[in-house]
């Protein structure tokens, strides 16, 4: 009895500790999901009204008095068609490496010291030559700017990927007539995409999320959600119910996609060809 | 049919018939293996050239021109690219707002990594425990945060933080606690930074640091309980070192990440109040796009990029020299 009270102490301990952490991560958050719900008065008032009738006024406004619908557009069409790009080619990149050891260690570790690189250092010279180029306020020149980071990552990542593969299974496809590239496409390509999606989910949610080339790159109307929720609150004083619907508009995309995907690829890695 | 007809011709004994065959059918197989080699190499460059040629446009030669642009006078409202200019990079050490602007990034990357490692392991532990339920539902929420462009998390502290309208000093007032201006106040400004960071990035290395702690082999453990070790004596000899390569990489990874801490600074205190909160990245960032300086920031994100490689190294050393002992 005394020693299974003590043994539950510990436990008693670890679960209020947990709960304090949540609380700390989750009431912010619920609290801004609550205003974003608010009509005008009750989002500014203090003391703080508990019960009321929830109301979509907010998005309406980021919607009709803010082009957030465009802001929205902007950001998927960029973050999307970066991550793509980076998925192809570096897809491409990275079986080369991983199974030819193409310009191992060198290309291998160049991948990775991209990490290190401040997007500040980078952004000055990529503004001034989309300045010179006219790309400057169009959305070629963020998805360039994406590129950036997207492209080592994904190599990086799918090394990893592809050397889990076993030689044997590509030898046994091209025993069986397959050529190389036929190999690449109906065999490995299928065996990785639970990686190739793990890559491109993460740079998605990477490039959804960016602010600085965002912010330096783009103009009134190429404008993405981080950029256009920063500037919300610097226009016209605090508009506590539209930044609070705008933000709960950029985060939960990312939140459902991750749940999304968590589930399918545990599926596809249990249900892959690897066994 | 070449064969037959050679050897009806010149009645050659068998062992000769056999040695021909044997070599022609080495020839052909060395020819076959000469295409394919070449064909496997030509296919390697193939794969490889449009990403390299993808890295070489996007940060390759923007780096480059960046360097370049580094030793000239550029001032974008002064006109174009200006004459060959080292006060660019001589002028840095009598630049006293760049001394300040270290000293905030010092500040933040140290307290920030620090306190973020420490809790997040503490949680990591915590979660890592096999008679535990609902462990899985804790990490869930825990990992949220990470999600989250920092944008929308300054965003929410903002609002949460407002003097008159935030519920926080709302709920400071009612239990009598001051009620501070968070981020007006420059002796309170960088420590609300740090608490924000805290609250965003914390997660990150939660993430890593219990991936670390659930990959550790069971047995090791169970040998040390047979041999009468204690929870401390386990986590002393065992886990610390164990996990000291997981743990290294993470701080590693957030050192990086906190020496570029920009976006958190723009939403919340924009450098201010002065430059009580300004960081380095945010500082070029004001030479390059308030002051329109595009040499002198270039010189100094080149400054700024030297220096995330020297800490690199320096990290790597340490972690090398962990491994061996």
């Amino acid at each position: 009895m005394l020693i299974s009270l003590r043994k539950n102490i510990g436990l008693y301990i670890t679960h209020a500790i947990l709960i304090l952490a949540t609380l700390f991560v989750l009431l912010p958050i619920l609290w801004v999901a609550r205003t974003s719900l608010a009509n005008r008065l009750i989002a500014y008032k203090i003391p703080p009204v508990w019960i009321f009738t929830p109301t979509l006024e907010n998005y309406r406004t980021i919607f009709q008095q803010y082009p957030f619908q465009r802001y929205f557009l902007n950001s998927l069409v960029v973050a999307s068609v970066a991550s793509l790009i980076a998925l192809i080619l570096g897809s491409l990149a990275a079986y080369s490496i991983a199974r030819f050891r193409t310009g191992d260690p060198v290309l291998r570790l160049s991948m990775l010291s991209t990490q290190m690189l401040p997007a500040i250092t980078l952004v000055i010279p990529i503004f001034l030559l989309a300045r010179l180029a006219h790309l400057w306020d169009s959305p070629f020149a963020l998805i360039l700017a994406y590129l950036s980071f997207n492209l080592p990552y994904t190599i990086w990542i799918l090394i990893g990927f592809f050397q889990s593969i076993p030689v044997e299974l590509e030898e046994a496809a091209m025993i069986d007539g397959c050529s190389r590239t036929q190999t690449l496409w109906r065999v490995v390509i299928p065996v990785v995409l639970p990686g190739l999606l793990a890559a491109g989910v993460f740079n998605f949610i990477l490039n959804w999320n960016e602010f600085l080339f965002a912010l330096i790159l783009t103009g009134r109307d190429t404008r993405t959600l981080p950029v256009a929720v920063a500037a919300l609150w610097t226009q016209q004083g605090v508009q506590i119910g539209a930044v609070s619907a705008s933000t709960v508009l950029v985060v939960l995309p990312v939140i459902l996609l991750t749940w999304i995907i968590q589930k399918s690829l545990v599926r596809n890695l249990t249900f892959g060809s690897i066994k | 049919m070449f064969l037959i007809s050679e050897a009806g011709k010149t009645r050659l004994t068998d062992a000769d018939r056999l040695y021909e065959m044997k070599s022609i059918v080495r020839k052909r197989r060395s020819e076959a293996q000469h295409s394919y080699r070449q064909s496997e190499r030509r296919l390697r460059i193939y794969l490889i050239v449009p990403a390299i040629i993808g890295i070489w446009m996007v940060v390759g030669f923007p780096l480059l021109y960046a360097f370049y642009v580094s030793f000239h006078d550029y001032v974008l409202s002064k006109g174009g690219l200006g004459a060959v200019n080292l006060a660019n990079y001589l002028n840095i050490f009598e630049d006293t707002q760049l001394l300040v602007a270290s000293k905030n990034t010092f500040i933040l990357t140290f307290s920030v990594v620090s306190l973020e490692f420490l809790i997040a392991f503490g949680l990591a532990l915590l979660l890592n425990n096999k008679r535990l339920h609902g462990g899985n539902i804790y990490l869930l929420i825990l990992l949220i945060p990470m999600l989250m462009p920092p944008i929308t998390v300054g965003l929410i502290w903002r609002m949460l933080l407002h003097p008159e309208l935030g519920i926080i000093n709302y709920s400071l007032g009612l239990i009598h606690m001051p009620q501070p201006a968070w981020l007006g106040d420059p002796r309170l400004a960088m420590i609300t930074i740090i608490i924000v960071d805290i609250w965003h990035e914390t997660s990150f290395l939660l993430l890593i640091l219990l991936a670390g702690l659930t990959a550790l082999p069971d047995e090791l453990y169970e040998a040390a309980v047979i041999d009468g070790a204690t929870s401390s004596q386990k986590f002393r000899f065992l886990t610390i070192p164990l996990m000291m390569p997981t743990i290294l990489v993470a701080v590693l990874i957030r050192v990086i990440a906190a020496l570029k801490t920009y976006d958190l600074i723009y939403i919340l205190t924009r450098g201010g109040p002065g430059v009580s909160t300004e960081t380095i990245s945010y500082y070029i960032y004001r030479v390059a796009f308030v002051f329109l300086d595009m040499g002198k920031s270039s010189a100094l994100s080149f400054l700024l990029l030297v220096l995330i490689i020297i800490l690199t190294i320096i990290l790597m050393q340490a972690m090398r020299s962990e491994d061996t002992v």
